[in-house]
């Protein structure tokens, strides 16, 4: 560099300590805590008492990685993992008409539920199950017959029948992912903590991912970091190899060695400015940065290339089939990031709001289990095969269930559906660090109120972190006050 | 009891990974490990703020002697100690902290206090008890201090600083070298580098008062609004609107909100005082009604909104009104009373009374069509987002009350506890304010009363009788022309039908025009007793009003038998076409003589009504509200009050912060006691009266930090080993001027200034993040909202829409990606490097050209070397697959890669200078 911009004898400091810092300095760290220490920590006085996350985890991790699928729009409790017998005992009845006490007169009615917007939302009228249910596994736990090949896995999965949550509408699927009522400010997603509290393990991939496809931008509130910062956002990765990063791939006009060469050029400039300033820890990120951000580019596309995976690999998984495949792609392109050292993949296996059933739930609910029945059982089967098992955790969840009793809201079509329901749902998960086919939690007879070992969706993210090491409590950030309903309470029932 | 054993031993199994049990042989250290445990956790009720129960336990003395009910701790015996029955109580309504506020302790934790109370529950005689909260500095109003003397300091500023510095040990560095400087004020000032034209100007004036003339230069520029209003943007969170926009269905913020985005950038650039802007934005339509100018200024207010809940919206305006001006932390009192400071949840719903009455309105703007007045939410309907005209606030439910409900939610009103008046923080003296309700003017609350109204609404009357009549003349000749045919045809039938139809066209156009006169005629009648009734003019008001009724009337006559023509000329038609026996054509004739019927009748009550006599007319538009409460005008005249302990601290603690990269008090948005320390308290209230004095104004604030030698002091230290790393590693003294990394829309903003792109215009409605790539505007006019942020900005740390007190600052590997990969980047490097080549023929010059323009610098000799070396290399690749025929781009950039390969190795070296550090960093 020309200038001295001080006139201090700068150029004389030993090349030797710099080269030391480029070549001893980062070796062995995290990523994310090499940012934190030199970037956004040291940035931010407010938080210097405060001691950030260093990438190790907390406790001993039972789970390297989670694979988190959502189905957005509610899927039915009583149509998925917790029939309900009584349902059609009590068809068309009302509440009051039953054996059992009428839910909407029980006190937890009004305690778990407040509506964004006011006005009534009726559905007195006891609705039939849509489709019958087998008991299926050594236990004989009851699956509908929409789950055909998952029917074959309830021996490795443990199902949560007592979930619950507070809000009545579909804000409910960002709060499944925050964990907060949208009358309350969000907290950052359980993606970004363990970011934040993990670092990353693979520098060549970002490490917090989303995979799927919405129109509705708010989808993007699943993987927002919000006060943490958008470096903890998830990453939106797409399964088109030629494109599955922003920003990800080489312009069409420049080459691959005139690109290679600039990135070569850029920081052996940057260099010469690292020795100027060798108290300028921004530098050497860069440097750094510069480094994976090539390494990114080309490790990304070949994480998502499913090609080179055997046929009957992608026949496991649904690929072959016209109405599988799709989201057979997502959970093998998720698998194959989980192998890779990606932490926490949020997989979106359906449309946004896809399967809200307010109307022809049974035609509309049969098409949504018959997309990803068969990709999820693969996955797991997969997992299994491979080894995966005891180090990824896979969760399968949605924003709330839906009304034992019949929707009559719209009045213009036939009541062929169920209502939005935060009482009580179902949730499962299998993989690292879960027993292996149980249930736990139940909701009433007539599958309404969560009754039995009650969980609010804290509750799982504290499940997840705990699998991964994490205690959320260490994780907190100076002058954001959290509940203690924000942390949640591992489901330690359901831990091997 | 032996429950109790059970719980411990429970949270001691949950908690054992967290710490290891204090070995009970082990003497617990109250100072050190009791104390921290109650600070946290009990002494928001328990001590110098509140005494629930009667109860401290801010001292040892305290916690032993305990409060009604008794000792809190028996010294030796942990079963009859209350402070550890009542932390471990399994019934939650017995068991402290109570839920929602405070955290259950750690089995470690209740272990340290069983083992100190078993140890005997000792403490220092010496301690004192917690200090009163309200004594906190911050509550106290800042006096000017003296400038502490020094021979070197002229500028104040310098003379704190020298303070600080002297404390610590450490010694100041030099002035930054004068390009270093010049860069770094121009990205300060106005958010992109000096071009090489303006760095060689600067360069060679060697006279005095050079770098001050730079400054009133930037600060008069209107880039400086631009770039500042971005700053003021994140702390008032600007937002455009979102909610469902996929939908479309605007549920947060409001459409046309730029409008208050653009008064912003206005206000600063013409260095309207702080306190002004305060007041305009919490109470324009109180202050100021009639000025529409400013009315988009509560876009402050609108900006909170919240279609589906009101409580929401109301919740968001006393949270950021308290974090952004005034530091204070309301939203912590939403549910409880404050933990650390001596604000009450009754203070915080005095904040919600001084805002209840409010409600959204969309106004008119001349040359605009008239949005229409604010839907009122219907439930489960979409609402499209505004887009004519402008939105702002006004009081609508001017007697509404306000309850306090717990648990911050709203079903849970206390019953039987009376309203709360408007009012804000009683141990600020601010629980009764003086509310006077507003007398609004006519124009404010009839917006039909202003002349560019009337204005429109004559030009859209004349021109439709403009046209009517035009209409009309063209009808005589039609029936001259059929006039004549008949003639010439000696009365045919198929004539003499086209004739009586051109003859029931001209009745037709004949009774348009009528009616159209008559329009005008009521409509001046409107605006003539408009005049009288509301606007002070002298007349008889029953008179004139009477007149505008009659004339109105008259015109409703005239549009009805403009139907009776029609009519009649519809039944003329359709008995042409009538065929016999044809069922179709009968039916056709009998509506059309049905309408005509019902169209004599509608003249006849038309007429009827002309024998009344009355006084109502149609106003112009919708009329609201007379008054306002006057409650946001109490509130902001409170907050703009030199009596404020807060609100000059904390205005120039962010101005302060955006110059130096780290606010004198780091919590921004908290100045209470649980908020960080001020690192140089003396200049912060020197600062804060300095603006007072100086009418509020921020530019004279501006000009007096960055021709500080704070300000002009180098950053470079030389390297890690400089003796006041030792001190102050942190550099909190302000030793040297601390390095950063520009901000997102800096990046963006000035790679397009270097290329000479940056389009200049100011204002407009917000641009499509997805043009962010391409359009050459300036990053703060793209929509920017709660649902997503321009991605290139995202990835450089662009404010969060719904809380940007202070931004994170982020190295990642996907900004570096965005860099080379981008359109922007990649195109504008083009543009820049064929520019350059212009003047520049040979490498070294074109080196040095575009170090100049990108780095603000000159090149060294290693880095020229290494970029003479770089283009070498890129001409050889490019030659070297210049065999290789390219692949035809299906969509080509609008700034193609050169096809002159030295060119193109050019561009190359431009783009790769974007990437380079000192681009991104402000030294």
């Amino acid at each position: 560099m020309s200038g001295n911009d001080t006139g201090s004898p700068s150029s004389h400091r030993p090349r030797r300590a710099f080269l030391a810092d480029m070549g001893l300095g980062f070796t062995g760290l995290a990523l994310g805590a090499m940012l934190q220490r030199d970037g956004h920590g040291r940035d931010d006085p407010h938080l210097q008492a405060h001691r950030r996350p260093d990438g190790r985890p907390h406790l001993v991790p039972r789970a390297k990685n989670v694979i988190w699928i959502f189905l957005s729009g509610g899927y039915s409790q009583m149509e998925t993992w917790d029939p309900k017998p009584a349902l059609n005992r009590y068809a068309d009845k009302t509440y009051d008409e039953t054996e059992y006490p009428n839910p909407l007169k029980d006190p937890l009615f009004d305690l778990r539920s407040r509506a964004v917007v006011g006005g009534t939302r009726p559905h007195a009228k006891i609705f039939p199950m849509q489709v019958g249910f087998r008991r299926y596994g050594e236990l004989g736990i009851g699956i509908t017959d929409w789950w055909p090949e998952l029917a074959s896995c309830v021996d490795d999965m443990a199902f949560v029948r007592s979930m619950y949550t507070t809000d009545n509408d579909h804000n409910a699927e960002f709060q499944m992912h925050h964990g907060r009522h949208k009358l309350d400010p969000p907290e950052p997603v359980l993606g970004s903590w363990i970011h934040y509290g993990l670092g990353t393990a693979n520098e060549n991939l970002p490490s917090f991912v989303f995979l799927g496809k919405y129109k509705d931008t708010r989808v993007r509130w699943n993987f927002d970091a919000n006060y943490l910062g958008p470096a903890h956002s998830g990453v939106e990765l797409s399964l088109d190899p030629g494109n599955p990063l922003p920003f990800g791939t080489r312009s069409r006009g420049v080459l691959a060695a005139e690109q290679r060469n600039q990135f070569d050029f850029i920081n052996r400039l940057n260099r010469i400015t690292a020795v100027e300033y060798p108290e300028d820890a921004d530098v050497r990120a860069r440097i750094r940065s510069y480094e994976l951000a090539y390494r990114m580019q080309r490790s990304v596309p070949e994480a998502v290339k499913l090609s080179g995976e055997t046929p009957s690999t992608q026949k496991l998984y649904g690929i072959d089939n016209k109405t599988t495949a799709v989201y057979g792609r997502r959970l093998l392109a998720a698998r194959r990031l989980a192998e890779r050292g990606v932490r926490y993949s949020l997989v979106y296996l359906s449309d946004y709001g896809e399967w809200d059933s307010h109307t022809k739930l049974k035609t509309l609910h049969a098409r949504s289990c018959a997309r990803v029945d068969k990709p999820i059982a693969g996955l797991l089967k997969d997992l299994k095969q491979r080894g995966l098992w005891d180090d990824t955790l896979v969760v399968c969840c949605t924003e709330f269930g839906r009304t034992p009793g019949l929707e009559v809201r719209n009045s213009t079509e036939k009541f062929t559906g169920r209502d939005h329901h935060p009482h009580g749902f179902t949730v499962w998960l299998a993989g690292a660090g879960i027993k292996r086919g149980v249930i736990h939690g139940r909701t009433d007879e007539l599958g309404f109120h969560a009754v039995e070992n009650p969980h609010y969706v804290t509750d799982l993210h504290a499940t997840v972190l705990h699998l991964l090491g994490l205690d959320p409590h260490r994780l907190d950030i100076p002058g954001r006050k959290r509940l203690d309903i924000d942390y949640g309470r591992p489901i330690h029932e359901i831990l091997a | 009891m032996l429950q109790r054993n059970w719980f411990l031993f429970v949270l001691l199994v949950f908690a054992s990974w967290t710490r290891p049990a204090v070995d009970a042989a082990e003497p617990v250290d109250y100072l050190r490990q009791v104390k921290p445990i109650l600070v946290t956790h009990c002494y928001g009720c328990h001590g110098a703020l509140k005494q629930e129960g009667g109860l401290r336990l801010d001292t040892g003395v305290a916690v032993r002697k305990g409060g009604e009910s008794g000792p809190g701790v028996v010294p030796g015996k942990t079963q009859a100690s209350r402070l550890l029955s009542r932390v471990t109580a399994r019934d939650v309504t017995l068991r402290m902290p109570p839920e929602g506020q405070g955290r259950v302790l750690e089995a470690a934790q209740v272990e340290i206090l069983s083992d100190w109370i078993r140890q005997g529950a000792a403490s220092p005689d010496s301690e004192k008890p917690q200090a009163d909260p309200r004594r906190h500095w911050a509550f106290q109003l800042p006096l000017r201090p003296p400038v502490p003397e020094s021979v070197a300091a002229q500028n104040p500023i310098d003379a704190f600083i020298a303070v600080g510095r002297r404390d610590r040990g450490v010694i100041a560095l030099p002035v930054s070298r004068p390009d270093v400087l010049l860069r770094r004020v121009y990205l300060d000032l106005v958010g992109v580098p000096p071009t090489r034209e303006q760095r060689a100007a600067f360069l060679a004036d060697q006279s005095p008062g050079a770098y001050e003339r730079v400054v009133d230069r930037l600060l008069a520029s209107p880039r400086y609004g631009e770039r500042w209003g971005r700053h003021w943007m994140d702390v008032w969170r600007y937002s455009d609107w979102y909610g469902r926009r996929r939908v479309p269905d605007s549920l947060n913020s409001y459409g046309q909100i730029w409008r208050w985005r653009d008064w912003i950038i206005r206000s600063l650039n013409g260095d309207k005082g702080y306190d002004r802007m305060i007041v305009e934005m919490l109470a324009a339509d109180e202050v100021a009604p009639a000025d529409q100018q400013n009315l988009v200024a509560t876009g402050f207010i609108i900006r909170n909104f919240y279609r589906w809940n009101y409580n929401t919206w109301l919740k968001d305006n006393i949270e950021h009104t308290g974090k952004a001006f005034l530091g204070l932390t309301f939203n912590c009192c939403h549910c409880h009373d404050h933990k650390y400071d001596p604000l009450t949840q009754v203070d915080y719903f005095r904040m919600r009374a001084t805002f209840e009455p409010i409600e959204v309105r969309q106004d008119r703007v001349a040359g605009e069509p008239d949005p229409g007045v604010y839907p009122k939410y219907s439930y489960g309907k979409p609402y499209k987002p505004l887009t004519t005209g402008m939105v702002r606030i006004c009081d609508e439910k001017l007697d509404v009350e306000t309850f306090v409900y717990s648990k911050g939610d709203s079903r849970n009103v206390i019953p039987g506890r009376p309203s709360i008046k408007p009012g804000g923080p009683k141990f600020l003296g601010a629980a009764d304010w003086k509310v006077e309700a507003v007398q609004l003017p006519a124009q404010a609350w009839y917006p039909g009363s202003q002349e560019f109204v009337r204005e429109e609404e004559r030009r859209k009357v004349r021109q439709d009788l403009e046209q009517k009549r035009g209409v009309l003349g063209t009808a005589r000749k039609l029936v001259a022309g059929a006039q004549a045919a008949y003639i010439a045809e000696a009365g045919s039938d198929l004539a003499r039908q086209k004739l009586e139809l051109a003859r029931l066209t001209l009745a037709v156009d004949e009774a348009n025009v009528q009616a159209s006169v008559l329009t005008v005629a009521a409509l001046e009648a409107r605006i003539c007793a408009d005049d009288v009734k509301y606007l002070g003019r002298s007349g008889d008001a029953n008179r004139s009003a009477a007149t505008a009724s009659r004339a109105e009337r008259e015109a409703a006559v005239a549009l009805a038998r403009v139907v009776v023509a029609r009519a009649r000329r519809s039944v003329d038609q359709a008995r042409g076409s009538l065929k016999p026996g044809d069922k179709k054509s009968r039916d056709l004739l009998l509506a059309a003589e049905k309408k005509q019927v019902a169209a004599g009748k509608a003249v006849a009550t038309a007429v009827k009504a002309l024998e009344k006599s009355s006084t109502d007319y149609t106003p112009l538009s919708h009329q609201y509200a007379r008054t306002s409460t006057g409650r946001r005008a109490a509130l902001a005249s409170w907050i703009t009050d030199r009596k404020n302990p807060l609100t000059a601290r904390v205005a120039v603690n962010h101005i302060w912060g955006r110059h130096f990269g780290r606010a004198i008090v780091a919590s921004t948005e908290n100045f209470g006691n649980s908020g960080d320390r001020p690192t140089h308290p003396q200049l912060l209230d020197w600062l804060a009266v300095e603006l007072m004095e100086r009418d509020w104004r921020m530019k004279p604030l501006h000009r007096l930090i960055v021709t500080s030698q704070t300000y002009r002091a180098t950053s470079r230290t030389g390297g890690t080993d400089h003796p006041n790393f030792s001190r102050d590693p942190d550099n909190i003294a302000l030793w040297r001027f601390p390095p950063s990394r520009m901000q997102a829309e800096v990046v963006r903003d000035s790679i397009l200034w270097v290329a000479g792109s940056l389009d200049g215009r100011i204002g407009g409605r917000e641009i499509s993040q997805a043009q962010g790539l391409v359009s050459p505007r300036r990053s703060v006019y793209f929509d920017h909202h709660g649902e997503g942020r321009m991605g290139f900005l995202d990835l450089f740390d662009a404010a969060d829409p719904c809380d940007c007190y202070r931004r994170t600052r982020s190295v990642r590997p996907q900004q570096a990606l965005a860099m080379v990969n981008s359109e922007l980047a990649l195109q504008q490097g083009r543009r820049l490097a064929r520019r350059l080549s212009e003047t520049a023929i040979e490498e070294p010059g074109f080196v040095a050209a575009a170090f100049r323009q990108v780095l603000a610098r000159e090149p060294s000799q290693a880095e020229a070397a290494a970029c003479i070396e770089f283009l070498a290399q890129q001409l050889t690749i490019f030659k070297a697959s210049g065999a290789v025929k390219p692949v035809a781009d299906p969509k080509p950039a609008a700034v193609p890669p050169s096809a002159d390969y030295r060119l193109r190795a050019r561009e190359s070296l431009v783009q790769a200078l974007f990437s380079h550090t000192d681009f991104l960093t402000i030294r």
